[in-house]
């Protein structure tokens, strides 16, 4: 899916690269045949592209200059959207909400990375092992999301049930109190997410050849060394994905706030900016200002993506 | 390319804008000429006038299993009554229905007949998206407008600019007392006597005290168990104290004002400095609903759909009227309403207005809402009667009647077109709840944010 314009568009400058067109006469007729059959494979994913990814966003772009209700026909309101959010509490706490969830995103590259040493060993049963860290990334993230609420509640809840018995610890409020709401939605996309970048480390880290292990440790090399000098550098594009995806992915958290926190949490210290969007789409019927925040979030996830890219050129190594 | 990467509420959101583009008005079916003379007969005298070729009606609601039964039932008896109509019924989950509605209106592809109420009634009346039905029910002898409870009329009337009168928009579904439940084992163990049913006989005062002594701790852990209140509801004392949340007329937020800050106050207190009912946090863990079927709280708001719930509890329980504040001496709670409202771009307005009616207004369905304990029936002379005298609990349910009749108030949010402002309300108030900011200061703070939010969203 994600690549679907990409692809189309990149398929299209190939076969009109050579400067040949298919009205021109001089093109033998094999070659026009051929061409059509090109243009007409390329066709698909390219108008599914304009339907439903092109049409979408320009026409998101137009309303968000506009206030519509979607009952009466939407009104030219300019800039008004963009404005409004400056002075909109509930957008600031949505950003900063969204922005201190992107601890999840190192935080989760240290588990997963961590989980992915200890699988790539060759042992009896290791898939096992693997399968089990993975199941949670296919599990549907609403039933994710009502299983952990159920695991974090309060008096009930299997978390501080143990906390109680095992350590006597009178367990904080994790969906009701709004300093823990954020961590308890961190816990959650942990372990939700590091069975997916597990896999890519993995996958990393047998791409790495041991001739770098041997001659380290012909030099006496000890084994943290090892990890920290051959190890870790390898996989620095693995890291950059991991990273750039972790970003855009904190950024688009919708679901589970949505199940766990239905009002946005205590003092909306749960509500993050596509939560936001939504509320104001479809509880306050404003489409016009859904998309205009749509929209900056969109700008907002560009550039961060394009500033890592920028910086990437310093630390990540592609042979 | 990265803009690809925007959230899917954008797409979402533009594939509406996309559909708005090529939808097209195609309600109703194709209407085909009637070859069922031999039935025709049988047709109500009422829709004299309209043709008697075939014509299909979409409805749309939503309804939990009960009731979508029940209506599924009507709906076959209407059609019985009327052979040339076809009634194509929807039922959504009730969390998206508003969603759904509202693009479904945007696609153009209104069903002919939906429920509403209030913001979203006001602003499909505003819109001119629901018909104005005034001049089908002037005409109709289907039914008797004074035998329908005034306030669920007048709910559905719209002038032009504000609601609550003119010409009538909608007919309702149902009328949603909220009263206050008791338990009578409780209020036995602990040796009080029973809240009156007749308004104005107890206060804030006496109901405090009532909680005071039903609550307890049973097995001596310092928590308590048995609280004697829950959920006091916090526009009923603040309308009963003389205060209000806006005045819709000026479109001024009322908030700050020593009647609702002393209202506020003092249901914030009931947990707080009393602890006579469960803290937020209490109720995180354990919803004041369960507990009070668990036998756990002593007094608790319930409305009639409440009722085949409570029917199945283990203990007696019945109704009494709200305490009155004792300030005013007055009482004061929430009449909700839902209401059917037919598109202003039906086919068949005749036929949809017929069916409403039917759905709203005919006996035998009113009767079978009534007999499964879901509403208190919409015709007066019903309620009066049949209702009253069903032989079911609650024994006082001339405390739902009062309420329909003259106690209730709409709910907060009817007048409003947008409700960001009421959400960003309650969200909010957990400062007072938790007692974080006393009320007067938390409403003299959150009022000018309030304001601003109302004003962007209703001006």
């Amino acid at each position: 899916m994600e690549g679907e314009g990409a692809v189309a568009l990149h398929l299209l400058s190939i076969v009109g690269g050579k400067g040949e067109s298919i009205l021109t006469n001089k093109v033998p007729g094999y070659r026009r045949k051929e061409m059509l059959w090109a243009y007409a494979f390329v066709a698909i994913p390219l108008l599914g592209f304009v339907i439903f990814g092109l049409a979408p966003l320009i026409a998101s772009a137009v309303l968000s200059f506009t206030k519509w209700d979607m009952i009466t026909p939407p009104e030219f309101i300019g800039w008004a959207n963009y404005s409004g959010m400056f002075g909109d509490e509930k957008v600031y706490k949505a950003f900063f909400n969204t922005t201190f969830m992107l601890i999840h995103v190192p935080l989760g590259m240290i588990v997963s990375l961590l989980l992915a040493v200890l699988m790539n060993r060759k042992m009896r049963g290791i898939s096992v092992f693997r399968t089990i860290y993975y199941i949670p990334v296919i599990s549907p993230i609403v039933a994710v999301s009502i299983l952990w609420q159920w695991m974090l509640n309060n008096d009930f809840g299997v978390i501080n049930q143990t906390l109680w018995n095992w350590f006597h610890i009178t367990g904080p409020n994790w969906l009701g109190d709004p300093n823990w709401v954020k961590p308890s939605l961190i816990v959650m996309g942990l372990w939700g997410g590091v069975g997916s970048n597990m896999v890519l480390y993995l996958a990393g880290l047998q791409a790495i050849s041991s001739t770098y292990y041997e001659a380290a440790e012909v030099d006496g090399a000890s084994g943290w060394q090892k990890f920290r000098m051959i190890t870790l550098p390898l996989l620095s594009n693995i890291h950059f994905f991991v990273i750039v995806m972790g970003v855009i992915g904190t950024f688009q958290a919708f679901s589970q706030v949505y199940v766990m926190t239905p009002d946005g949490g205590p003092e909306y210290s749960a509500g993050t900016v596509v939560f936001n969007v939504f509320e104001h789409a479809f509880s306050y019927f404003d489409m016009g200002y859904a998309s205009a925040e749509a929209w900056v979030l969109g700008v907002i996830i560009l550039l961060l993506t394009l500033v890592q890219f920028r910086l990437s050129k310093r630390w990540v190594y592609n042979d | 390319m990265k803009l690809k990467h925007l959230t899917a509420a954008t797409t979402a959101v533009a594939l509406m804008a996309a559909l708005t583009a090529c939808g097209s008005d195609n309600n109703g079916g194709s209407a085909s000429p009637a070859n069922n003379s031999g039935s025709a007969s049988t047709s109500a005298s009422a829709s004299a006038g309209a043709s008697k070729e075939k014509v299909e009606i979409s409805f749309m609601g939503h309804a939990e299993p009960n009731e979508k039964e029940i209506f599924t039932k009507l709906i076959k008896s209407f059609e019985e009554k009327y052979p040339n109509v076809k009634v194509n019924y929807t039922s959504v989950p009730p969390a998206e229905y508003d969603q759904k509605l509202t693009t479904l209106s945007a696609a153009g592809k209104m069903p002919d007949i939906f429920y509403t109420s209030g913001p979203a009634f006001y602003r499909y009346a505003e819109a001119g998206t629901i018909l104005d039905i005034q001049q089908y029910l002037d005409q109709t002898d289907l039914f008797n407008p004074d035998n329908v409870w005034k306030q669920a009329l007048d709910r559905y009337r719209y002038d032009g600019s504000q609601l609550g009168q003119g010409d009538l928009y909608g007919l309702p579904k149902d009328v949603g007392p909220w009263a206050l439940a008791y338990n009578k084992e409780l209020f036995d163990k602990a040796g009080v006597a029973y809240p009156p049913a007749e308004a104005g006989k107890w206060t804030w005062d006496d109901y405090l005290k009532a909680a005071q002594a039903i609550t307890e701790d049973t097995n001596g852990d310092g928590k308590f168990d048995i609280y004697g209140a829950a959920n006091f509801p916090l526009e009923g004392a603040v309308w009963a104290n003389g205060g209000d949340y806006v005045d819709y007329a000026t479109g001024t937020v009322k908030i700050d004002s020593p009647e609702f800050a002393e209202a506020m106050q003092w249901v914030a207190d009931l947990t707080l400095k009393h602890h006579v009912a469960p803290s937020p946090e209490d109720v995180q863990a354990m919803n004041a609903y369960s507990r009070f079927i668990a036998g756990k709280i002593g007094m608790f708001p319930m409305g009639p759909w409440d009722q085949p719930a409570f029917w199945d509890l283990p203990f007696g329980w019945d109704l009494a009227a709200w305490p009155s504040s004792p300030k005013t001496g007055e009482t004061s709670t929430w009449l909700g309403s839902m209401g059917f409202v037919i598109s202003s771009k039906t086919n068949h307005p005749q036929e949809a207005f017929d069916l409403a009616s039917f759905l709203s207004l005919d006996p035998d369905g009113q009767k079978q809402n009534m007999e499964l304990g879901q509403a208190v029936p919409n015709l007066i002379d019903m309620a009066t009667n049949d209702y009253m005298n069903n032989g079911k609990a609650p024994e006082h349910k001339e405390v739902f009647l009062d309420i329909v009749k003259e106690i209730g108030h709409p709910p907060v949010e009817y007048g409003s077109k947008n409700t960001e402002w009421l959400d960003t309300f309650n969200q909010d108030a957990s400062k007072v709840w938790t007692g974080q900011m006393s009320a007067a200061d938390w409403l003299k703070q959150e009022a000018p944010k309030l304001q601003e939010l109302y004003d962007k969203g209703n001006k």
